[in-house]
């Protein structure tokens, strides 16, 4: 047990106040009933097999902030990080500020803030190993950095920037509640070191002494719809209708000016101040392996579907029979590039080496059946190629038995395939990540999947034709269609995007602002090259170029339509914006972070900015 | 309700299975937190909390005490070994201890007998023990003889000093921090106790949730602590002491002064009463930016409290009338009555852990106990328990540090001794202390970290111990002296200050017939004998019982007050021989530099709460360091914007001394006139910074000077000097 210091001061003892029965949100504040099998468990911290006496065992607790009494001192951080032992680059509870007004009428408010032990923990939910556990003990979402692997979905989900993916350990931690200190009665150690009366701690929904409100949300706050966080505000002292911050966010609060009776602060765009630029540099992130991932899934399974459809439909272009070499060859190069892509998706994991871990939490994780719904597809990929090049017997079995198998598999193969890229796009329909939570994701997924898988396999039997002296028109002029469709998905989606982030407000806009600025250039660009592109394909089909001119110009084409597709995906990741809370000018602010390793400031680690590893 | 995993591996929480916890007294400010380190069961320090029972911090610390322990064997670039070399331009050499304090003794010996006594100076800090302060002083005054002997206490609180002397005939802070509990109004001028002094905040916020009363908050800056007052004054730098004398004006005119006390307990009422009365707020109101209704409201709600206090700290110590600030607040307070009643005090709010232990016991500005050396009973008295010749002792006091540097120029100084203290970083006009300290025949450092940029101009490099690695007493702000039991060993081959000053004394044959205790409660009992019956009184104090009360108020003696003294002075009898507090008339002289034309903005400097000082400590603490890792100016965003320079960008500082590079943060905080740089950074804004020394306590004016601003179009070229002008 947590062994408290010698005549500890009443301030860190937990008080026993009186609470309604539900919550805010009509959820219970008791979190297992008397006699639950959940009930007198000990919480083996560290192997101690100790029962706690805290008579509120069974009760949510949350944190109090009074935002008006906050100054910013960081004891609550230091003492979180000390007693957690924590690397400079990552902390459980950061200290974050929006400030407005102007000289000497000026506000600045200090928010606080660490895990919020949701009532609806989407990082639990999202977590493929399973990782996360909401304990009946105190409502506390405890995660397990034994178990994760480090893909760090749960950072994607959160809208508070509580789990601290540590790229130097490959693993994320979070936030444990200090439940060890639960157990004897005392507050968490965050809010027993506030030096400002700003920080408490208790069963969620009670009114700490000498304080009046239980607020859900001060301004900088993300919706509380989101995950239903267990954390209460007080913040009664008026503040400028403006507030910014003062990290590199492109945002601000905004009172809105024509509805007076509406006063909380809006999430709008700090649109000042901003040049239009390439930032090309910036393209480049921590999800470039999920890049290539996407994209080249996206390749694989939309050019199996091309050749599945062929076969089905008799369109022509290639089929086991008419190309017994060209056809398998096919099937296995493309299960080659699919391992290459499953490969580097597991490398992007802070601990590769427990990749299997991925299936852990098929019931509520998207990461999960995105990882399940793809390993189908490869096995029956695998399975479909095998079949192709069955010799007329082998282990007994005749290539005529596995014919009849081989038209079974191919069909599933390919609605896999559908399937999976449907997975894959759950995974960014993230509340929390409002510029990516729409079904573009969707329609640029199916695009790629059309114009990428179309393009690859039209290209090399195009080859095929024209090395062995046939014409190769007929294949294009199938393939113009799925190929004009895809680019169509592709430029459609993003037109409704745009227009829908516009009008969202809030972090989508904001996404949407960096993208006209920030990458004005880039995204220009890759416009132009949709626009070039989709024109090219109507006319070169009209065309119908022949010969190696023909095969250079579809050649061209195919690099106007991988470029613009790889610089749509990388601004797709580059562009984001969480919902997150307000960093501060040094700590938590991605600006800095990047200058810091831009400059060589990273290299003192004292800096606290974990040197970029490429 | 989703619960996730059913079969639940144990919990993992972080235990630096500490073993035992050792008491200690923080070592970075004067607030005197009560502070135990926790050993693993190796004995290595790997944790630090407040101590629970303690008055002062009851259990709570600020982020620097919170990570305390890693300076023992986590901070980079402690000094293990002495070092030697014989010009700063050369490689520095590992030697022995011996050779290091020969060699000292030798050098010191060498420049005393070719250029006279005084050329051989010796600067020391507000960081160490009192224990060490007292030894150190006498073997400034009783072996070495110098009299340019002096501690970087200058820099922060020598106006505070001079001010509680010109006005109770004696320094001492006469309030404590429970005045809080008391109090019915407070002052605070140029104090910003979030950043400097949280935990003392935290006092004030704990009496404040208990008992509301107003706060005023006297700060060009809108700082957490003004954003939290009930009124801000955002005065003119440079100008307190105009809306001080016109809040005298306001209590005198309006008869609101408590005339009992003024003639039972002041004298020179007289001469303070036609001066204030040339500061109406009307007049004071143009030249200190505060409007005069508001003047006359802040002057009435003091005036009628039942009892008020004013604090303060650097906003009125840095100043070219920094001890005049101080009298003018004494000025209030005793003109109102409130001295050395509950909640009623003026509390000097200082800066170093111990720089109350160097100005009661260090010799710095006189002899130990707060003696003088122009009395010559005090002379007699320390020569007698000193066993030297009285004669020995010059009769007036010497150079103050921020004459001592400059006085290398002339050739006046030789030799300089420098312990726990970085002017490299800490004193204005960078260039020149470089020229100077290289000009110096012989300079000896003697530090914890053997980084500490002044080392770069030194010939011999003392190791020190930090902290708890020796073991001592500090006395805080409101005269508490606390206690520092040694929780580990000295990093390496260091050695605790006290050893290195007993080491060297042997070394002088002046030193064969006095007595140089070897360990610090040895030194406490010489304290406890000299200070018995003087205000200052240790007599009822010993190791032991400073632990188990967490830390004791003097005067303390077993006699009349076993358990310390809140407060001085409440018998309303002063120091001085007629004990009478002195009402002083001050006049306004304005003699600092303002903005114009060329350099349009008003400097402001000051501390950011997760640095100490010139950051040879906090820099090295990641978690510390990282909430400010480099050096930036907070300018408005107006003014920015004007001058085309962004928020996250590099600007360039001009002024009359020289020029810096500094980041830019754009907040509204700071008026579109002035700008505010942290002062802890190396190669900043003490690159650009004026500080003209203030007439009476030679205190650097760092508060308020006027620069330029100018956009930098080679952002990347910026950078790269930031990143080369700092090694931590």
């Amino acid at each position: 047990m947590f062994e408290p210091r010698p005549k500890e001061p009443d301030y860190a003892f937990l008080p026993d106040a009186a609470h309604p029965e539900n919550n805010c949100h009509g959820l219970p504040i008791e979190t297992v009933p008397d006699g639950h099998a959940l009930r007198d468990q000990s919480l083996n911290i560290n192997g101690d097999s100790a029962i706690g006496d805290n008579p509120n065992r069974y009760k949510q607790h949350g944190f109090y902030f009074t935002a008006d009494n906050c100054i910013a001192c960081h004891a609550c951080e230091a003492a979180c990080s000390e007693k957690n032992d924590l690397p400079a680059h990552i902390a459980f509870r950061s200290v974050g500020y929006v400030e407005g007004g102007s000289y000497p009428d000026y506000t600045r408010l200090n928010i606080s803030m660490a895990c919020n032990h949701c009532d609806d923990p989407v990082c639990l939910k999202g977590c493929p190993t399973l990782a996360y556990t909401k304990f009946a003990e105190y409502g506390a979402v405890l995660q397990d950095p034994d178990i994760c692997f480090g893909c760090g979905y749960c950072t994607w989900v959160c809208p508070y920037n509580a789990p601290q993916l540590d790229d130097a350990a490959g693993h994320v931690s979070k936030c444990n509640m200090c439940v060890d200190r639960l157990e004897v009665g005392l507050k968490p150690t965050c809010v027993s070191a506030c030096l400002a009366g700003a920080l408490d701690f208790g069963v969620i929904e009670t009114t700490p002494e000498q304080r009046q409100q239980v607020a859900t949300q001060i301004p900088g706050f993300p919706d509380p719809e989101i995950t239903q966080p267990n954390i209460r505000f007080e913040q009664t002292q008026s503040l400028p209708a403006s507030m910014s911050r003062p990290d590199s966010m492109p945002l601000v609060y905004q009172k809105p000016s024509s509805n007076k009776t509406n006063t909380k602060h809006q999430t709008t765009v700090k649109t000042e101040n901003f040049e239009k630029k390439w930032s090309l540099k910036k393209l480049r992130t921590r999800e470039d392996p999920l890049v290539v991932f996407t994209l080249l899934s996206q390749l694989v399974i939309g050019a199996f579907a091309v050749m599945f459809a062929s076969d089905t439909f008799n369109l022509g272009l290639i089929s086991n029979s008419s190309h017994p070499v060209l056809y398998p060859s096919l099937l296995f190069a493309l299960l080659g590039i699919e391992t290459f892509a499953l490969v580097l998706s597991t490398m992007h994991l802070g601990r590769p080496h427990r990749f299997y871990r991925a299936f852990n939490n098929l019931r509520n994780s998207p990461v999960s059946r995105e990882v399940a719904s793809l390993a189908v597809f490869y096995n029956l990929l695998g399975a479909t190629a095998v079949v192709a090049i069955w010799p007329e017997s082998m282990f007994g079995i005749s290539a005529d038995s596995i014919a009849s198998i081989g038209w079974l598999l191919a069909p599933a193969t390919c609605i896999s395939g559908i399937v999976a890229l449907y997975f894959m796009h759950t995974i960014y329909r993230i509340k929390a990540r409002p510029f990516w939570n729409h079904w573009q994701v969707l329609s640029s997924f199916y695009g790629s999947m059309l114009t990428l898988g179309s393009l690859f396999v039209g290209l090399i039997l195009a080859c095929s034709n024209w090395l062995s002296g046939h014409s190769y028109s007929a294949i294009f002029e199938v393939l113009a269609l799925p190929i004009t469709l895809g680019l169509l998905l592709e430029s459609i989606g993003l037109l409704f995007h745009a227009r829908d982030m516009k009008r969202s407000g809030g972090e989508g806009e904001a996404s949407l602002h960096k993208q006209t600025t920030e990458f004005s250039k880039t995204y220009r660009l890759r416009n132009y090259g949709l626009v070039l592109s989709l024109m090219a394909v109507l006319i070169l089909s009209l065309v119908s170029p022949s010969g190696l001119v023909g095969l250079t110009l579809w050649l061209l084409l195919t690099l106007i339509v991988a470029v613009a597709a790889i610089i749509g995906r990388a601004l797709f990741f580059a562009l984001v914006i969480s919902t997150t809370m307000p960093g501060a000018f040094f700590w938590r602010n991605q600006g800095f972070v990047d200058h810091a390793r831009e400059t060589g400031l990273a290299k003192m680690s004292q800096v606290g900015v974990l040197a970029d590893k490429h | 309700m989703l619960f996730g995993r059913k079969h639940k591996n144990p919990i993992q929480i972080a235990d630096k299975g500490v073993v035992e916890w050792r008491y200690a007294t923080c070592g970075y400010c004067s607030t005197g937190c009560s502070i135990e380190v926790g050993l693993d069961d190796s004995g290595e320090p790997v944790a630090s909390r407040g101590v629970a029972d303690a008055d002062v911090n009851r259990g709570k610390l600020c982020i620097k005490g919170i990570y305390e322990h890693e300076l023992f064997r986590k901070t980079k670039g402690r000094g293990d070994q002495p070092l030697m070399r014989a010009g700063c331009h050369d490689e520095f050499k590992e030697v022995t201890w011996d050779d290091a304090f020969d060699h000292t003794a030798a050098e010191i010996t060498r420049i005393q007998q070719t250029y006279g006594r005084d050329s051989f100076a010796i600067v020391s800090t507000g960081q160490i023990m009192t224990e060490e302060f007292y030894t150190l002083g006498k073997l400034a005054r009783g072996v070495i003889g110098s009299n340019n002997y002096d501690g970087n206490t200058t820099l922060c609180m020598s106006s505070a000093v001079s001010g509680y002397k010109r006005s109770f005939g004696s320094d001492g802070p006469p309030g404590c921090y429970e005045d809080f509990e008391h109090t019915d109004c407070l002052l605070a001028f140029g104090s910003n106790l979030p950043e400097q002094h949280p935990i003392i905040y935290w006092r004030l916020v704990e009496a404040l949730e208990k008992r509301k009363f107003p706060v005023v908050v006297i700060d060009p800056r809108v700082t957490m602590f003004a954003q939290m007052a009930d009124i801000h004054l955002t005065v003119t730098p440079g100008t307190d002491l105009v809306l001080l004398n016109a809040l005298a004006h306001v209590i005198l005119e309006e008869d609101l002064a408590d005339q009992q006390y003024i003639s039972a307990h002041t004298e020179g009422y007289g001469e303070f009463g036609a001066l204030a009365k040339q500061h109406d707020p009307e007049t004071a109101s143009a030249i200190c930016g505060i409007d005069a209704e508001v003047i006359r409201k802040v002057a009435r709600m003091y005036a009628k409290a039942n009892a008020a206090m004013s604090i303060w700290t650097m906003g009125i110590n840095q100043s070219t009338h920094g001890s005049d600030g101080v009298v003018a607040i004494n000025n209030l307070n005793l003109i109102t009555g409130n001295i050395g009643k509950p909640g009623g005090t003026s509390l000097s709010i200082t800066g170093q852990c111990n720089a109350m232990g160097t100005r009661e016991w260090s010799s710095c500005s006189g002899l130990p106990g707060y003696r003088n050396l122009e009395n010559e009973q005090d002379r007699q008295k320390i020569a007698d328990f000193w066993n030297i010749d009285a004669e020995f002792f010059p009769q007036k006091r010497g150079m103050f540090m921020t004459e001592i540097l400059p006085a290398i120029e002339s050739g006046e100084i030789r030799g300089l001794w420098l312990i726990a203290t970085n002017p490299m970083t800490s004193m204005t006009k960078t260039g020149l202390m470089r020229s100077l300290l290289e000009k110096l025949d012989f300079l000896v450092v003697q530090d914890a970290y053997r980084d500490v940029e002044t080392n770069q101009y030194s010939h011999v490099y003392l190791p020190a111990a930090v902290w708890a690695e020796k073991e001592g007493c500090f006395t805080n702000t409101e005269r508490r002296v606390n206690l520092i039991r040694n929780v580990c060993a000295p990093y390496g081959n260091s050695k605790t200050d006290l050893d290195i000053f007993n080491q060297i004394a042997k070394r002088f044959e002046r030193s064969r017939k006095m007595v140089f205790p070897e360990t610090a409660e040895g030194v406490f009992d010489e304290l406890k004998q000299l200070s018995e019956g003087r205000m200052l009184d240790y007599s009822g104090m010993t190791y032991s019982k400073i632990e188990s009360s967490r830390g004791l108020q003097w005067p303390c003696n077993d006699q009349t007050s076993p358990q310390g003294s809140p407060r001085l002075y409440s018998d309303g009898i002063f120091q001085y021989p007629d004990g009478k507090a002195k009402l002083i008339a001050l006049p306004f002289i304005d003699d600092n530099e303002r903005p114009c034309g060329e350099y349009p903005f008003w400097l402001n400097s000051g501390r950011v709460v997760e640095h100490f000082h010139t950051r040879t400590r906090t820099g090295k603490v990641a978690n510390a360091n990282k909430f400010s890792p480099t050096p930036y100016m907070e300018m408005n965003p107006e003014a920015a914007d004007k001058l085309g320079i962004n928020h996250g960008g590099y600007a360039k500082l001009v002024s009359r001394r020289g020029d810096a590079v500094v980041m830019v943060q754009c907040t509204q905080r700071v008026a579109p006139d002035s700008v505010f740089v942290p002062f802890h950074f190396h190669e900043c804004v003490n690159r650009v910074a004026l500080g003209l020394l203030d007439p009476h306590s030679r205190q650097p004016a760092y508060k308020q000077c006027a620069v330029g601003i100018e956009a930098i179009t080679d952002q990347q070229a910026a950078a790269k000097t930031n990143v080369e002008r700092r090694s931590y």
